[in-house]
């Protein structure tokens, strides 16, 4: 690191830095778009189909049709920038940034891989070292923030279908922060600390000791809300084929549409890496009570993907929701549920456990 | 009367919804590995350039003019396909021609122009029914594109060769007799 920063003129911390911008936010963004392959290969899978595995580079090698996303890339950079005449263009062009930015911000905090000391300096593997003051406050903030870039969509591409899926998907959002929010803070309470470094130190490596042993509930409410923030299948309100065409992405097209749908996958990513972080031991592998730097970063990638493919194993389970199934599903049976798992870990809290 | 809607009474277990969000999980992911390690061959799926689906017996495809072993048509002009066809895309030309040793100096008829219009066709199979000769059949093959309207006419040489490499049959552009000449007919 110290050569890498002498190379550059920079200082070490801020060359480490840089290096862990650039590998955080371009592996988040190639998962991202590999898992558009994965979600279609493996519905393809669950439904007896095939799904995509024509693309080939060159038109000869065929990696299981890993080509597919080059060349889905390359379609939509090459389609016509088609823009409605009586959009608002300042917003309909800023909001699929408003949409993809956000998805991608929350990963700054989520600790990737234990902590290891070199040359004398402690390097952290997150992109904010702990103890910032924001802690895991960071993710949920910008999490909600990713309701904009839907709603900036909605509203900007003047559409009676978009508006529909934009509303329905901010309500949607909205609703199910309440009960998410507090899945979480039971979670801030029993480790006494909202810095994702000390929730995932709290947590141990004994598998039984992750919160989601002791808080089960308060995971089935926390992952239940996050298919929500991330308007993936059983509550994907924001479209809907049947009722509202493509909801809030009608009127995009090329590029913006790419960015659009990336975003939810992006924010796929980070919804895994926080049902990680917060329940199940972030980087720390099960039984190893010190590993090493490299065995930590690989167990929590295993983590993440593993979540991120319950993400779309899910999607093709069950089916859609009505929205005023998923109304009653946030207010009646989310938010009380994760108010009785705050309640009684704080009432076994003043009893000392 | 009305339909009598029966309630399903979900069971404690059910309505927590965790268990059977499991279960459902369960099968999908059943699905999943099945498909995963089923080999590409055995799939439900026919990869259609790579794969062709065998048509059964009977499948009314692409016609064919049938020949005798000579290269021969065996068509003899009746027009009876044309009559049959419900879609009138069989539009035929007749000539004669003779040979001594076949038809002992009578005159034969065939057809000098046999067009059926494939865009019209319905592959109703009716022309194969009509025909007194068994000269035109329904094939299995299924595979009748093309890029423009034109090349969907298909010619007498065209039903007669299309497929005739597929089948090791030799391909004919000519009659093996030529047509007699037109004569003028007595009134
Ligand atoms: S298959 Fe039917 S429609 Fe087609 S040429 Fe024969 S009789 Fe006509
Ligand atoms: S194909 Fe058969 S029915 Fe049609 S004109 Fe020839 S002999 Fe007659």
């Amino acid at each position: 690191m110290d050569t890498l920063a002498s190379l550059l003129h920079t200082s070490p911390a801020l060359a480490w830095m840089v290096v862990k911008i650039v590998i955080v936010f371009s592996a988040v963004m190639l998962l991202a778009s590999v898992w558009t392959w994965v979600e279609r290969r493996g519905s393809a899978m669950i439904q007896d189909r095939i799904g995509p595995n024509r693309a080939a580079l060159f038109g000869r090698i065929r990696i299981i049709g890993l080509a597919q996303l080059l060349a889905d890339g390359i379609k939509f950079f090459f389609k016509e920038d088609l823009e409605p005449t009586d959009v608002n263009k300042g917003l309909f062009w800023l909001a699929p940034f408003l949409a993809f930015v956000p998805a991608m911000m929350g990963f700054a905090v989520i600790p990737f891989g234990r902590d290891f000391v070199s040359g004398g300096a402690t390097y952290h593997l997150s992109v904010l070292d702990p103890g910032n003051g924001m802690g895991m406050l960071y993710p949920m903030a910008i999490g909600g923030l990713a309701v904009y870039g839907v709603l900036v969509a909605a509203w900007s591409s003047n559409n009676k279908w978009s508006i529909l899926g934009g509303m329905r998907a901010s309500a949607a959002m909205v609703s199910y922060e309440i009960g998410m929010s507090l899945a979480v803070v039971s979670i801030f309470m029993t480790t006494g600390g909202y810095d994702p470094a000390e929730i995932i130190s709290a947590q141990g490596s004994l598998p039984w000791h992750w919160n989601v042993v002791p808080q089960f509930l308060g995971f089935i409410v926390f992952f239940t809300c996050m298919f929500a923030e991330t308007n993936r299948l059983p509550f994907d309100f924001a479209e809907g084929e049947s009722e509202i065409v493509a909801g809030f992405n009608t009127e995009y097209g090329s590029m913006k549409f790419s960015l659009l749908a990336l975003a939810e996958y992006a924010h796929l990513m980070t919804a895994s890496a926080l049902v990680v972080t917060l329940f199940f031991g972030g980087w720390q592998v099960p039984f190893v009570a010190h590993p090493s730097v490299g065995l930590s970063i690989l167990s929590f990638v295993v983590k993440l993907l593993f979540f991120a493919w319950v993400f779309v194993w899910i999607r093709w389970t069950l089916p859609r929701f009505r929205y005023d199934q998923m109304m009653r599903l946030g207010w009646k049976a989310m938010l009380p549920m994760s108010m009785v798992n705050l309640v009684v870990h704080a009432w076994l809290m003043s009893h000392g456990r | 009367m009305g339909v009598v809607v029966k309630k399903v009474e979900l069971s404690w277990l059910d309505r927590t919804y965790v268990w059977p969000v499991l279960k459902g999980m369960g099968i999908t992911f059943k699905h999943f590995i099945k498909q995963l390690f089923t080999p590409t061959s055995k799939r439900y799926t026919i990869q259609y350039p790579d794969m062709k689906k065998v048509m059964p017996a009977g499948y009314r495809g692409l016609h064919e003019l049938k020949r005798f072993e000579d290269g021969a048509i065996k068509c003899v002009a009746c027009f009876m396909c044309a009559e049959a066809c419900p879609a009138r895309c069989i539009s035929i030309e007749a000539e004669e021609f003779s040979d001594l040793n076949i038809t002992q100096g009578f005159e034969e008829k065939r057809p000098q122009v046999f067009k059926i219009d494939m865009l019209r066709c319905i592959y109703c199979g009716m022309c194969e029914e009509a025909c007194p000769k068994d000269a035109i059949w329904l094939r299995n093959d299924y595979e009748v594109a093309a890029y423009d309207r034109l090349s969907m006419q298909f010619g007498k040489w065209d039903l007669m060769n299309t497929y005739a490499e597929a089948d090791g049959k030799a391909r004919i552009t000519e009659d093996p007799i030529p047509s007699a000449p037109r004569r003028a007919i007595a009134m």
